[in-house]
């Protein structure tokens, strides 16, 4: 009794087994390109479209897909997963894997992001249930570009012309690329300082960069003649829609 | 002269009879292991290896099973039967590498976890271990309260 007790449970554990093996074979998965874009409240979001087609004999339990975004260092700057707790045989799932990146958290971990471009590491995990029993898990590292916004961003030489008695118009040439996959759109404000420490004057000017795209530009304002000195410092300021960030200090002279 | 003849006669038609039945035990075996592999040889393109595992693991299995079957009558058949399930729990330990598969092809890491089915499995061979340590032990006590006059 025992031996044909043990044989039907032999014959079902085998069966069972290699249908559920044989049963992955009929599992598709397709992994659309991932994206990145920009929100209405200015959140970066990384979008990773996963089709899964169940044509095989069993329920696929506990999906899971896991998105671990690190820096070079190797510390997490994002993590996220998208759950789907079955996926019922001769069925198609589609999903996108969202996850929000806020840019503001993002730089002031690291303001290199802003002027930098830098390789981003991505470990990407996808966990699941066969037949909702053998858990199955696939991870794979990616690395994805990180496209700096102000790539390269510099100030020229500040060009004196006189404006009045006591003033001078001041002329600071602007030049970086936007490396970034989204439009750069703001306000730059400038702080000039002399030699001594002393704020000489101040200006303001917008900013459109288009993504991918190189911008070069002049802010004019106004010096007082008194306390210019041939050299000090600039304080930058940037203020867009998609970040804050200052001050950049620049030396001039 | 004409018993030990009989005698004879009757020792080759039991053991012609325990070879045909574990021929056919054995092509059985084989005939299923046949016809699993072709669900299972998709997997085989998938993980190096996986043929020669299967199959050392049939051979061996069937080779027991052969000679467990040849020695039936004797003490010698719950030996084979105790060594065969103990070769089960062996190799499945071995070659399911304690239940967490790993694989690693290109840039993908795959764990497949089969410690649940690992666990089945166990307790059905040690089922089967006891129940020919059992067996062994059952025909043991006959020998010994029925002995030869």
């Amino acid at each position: 009794m025992i031996g044909i007790a043990t044989t039907f449970f032999w014959i079902f554990l085998i069966a069972f087994f290699v249908s559920a093996v044989y049963s992955v074979k009929d599992l598709h998965f397709d992994f659309g390109e991932p994206q990145m874009s920009l929100t209405a409240d200015n959140e970066m979001v990384f979008s990773l479209p996963v089709s899964i087609t169940n044509k095989g004999f069993y329920n696929i339990g506990s999906f899971n897909i896991s998105t671990e975004i690190l820096d070079k260092e190797g510390f997490t700057i994002l993590r996220g997963s998208t759950f789907i707790p079955v996926i019922n045989k001769n069925d198609v799932a589609t999903i996108t894997h969202n996850m929000t990146i806020d840019v503001n958290d993002l730089l002031q971990q690291d303001k290199n992001y802003l002027f930098n471009d830098t390789e981003l590491k991505i470990y990407e995990a996808v966990s699941m249930r066969i037949a909702d029993v053998i858990p199955v898990q696939a991870s794979t590292n990616l690395s994805m570009p990180w496209g700096a916004p102000l790539y390269n961003f510099s100030l020229g030489e500040p060009a004196y012309a006189p404006y009045n008695f006591t003033h001078f118009r001041v002329t600071v040439p602007i030049s970086f690329e936007n490396h970034a996959f989204f439009d750069l759109v703001g306000d730059m404000r400038i702080r000039m300082y002399n030699s001594t420490g002393a704020r000489v004057g101040r200006g303001r000017t917008s900013l459109e960069a288009y993504a991918n795209s190189p911008y070069n530009g002049f802010i004019e304002f106004y010096v007082s003649m008194t306390g210019t000195t041939p050299t000090g410092r600039f304080e930058v300021f940037f203020s867009t829609s998609t970040f804050d960030y200052g001050p950049l200090v620049i030396p001039y002279g | 002269m004409a018993d030990t003849n009989n005698d004879f006669k009757k020792k080759v038609r039991n053991f012609t009879f325990k070879a045909l039945k574990a021929t056919v035990k054995g092509i059985l075996v084989y005939g299923i292991y046949f016809v699993l592999w072709m669900f299972l040889a998709p997997v085989s393109e998938m993980v190096p290896g996986f043929q020669q595992m299967v199959e050392t693991f049939v051979m061996v299995y069937i080779a027991l099973m052969i000679v467990g079957e040849l020695t039936s009558g004797t003490i010698f058949q719950y030996f084979f039967s105790v060594a065969k399930a103990l070769f089960v729990i062996g190799y499945l330990i071995f070659s399911l590498n304690g239940g967490i598969l790993g694989l690693t092809f290109q840039n993908v890491s795959l764990m497949v976890d089969l410690r649940l089915f690992l666990a089945i499995a166990m307790l059905l061979s040690l089922l089967g271990l006891a129940k020919s340590v059992l067996q062994a032990i059952n025909y043991m006590s006959e020998k010994a309260e029925y002995p030869p006059i």
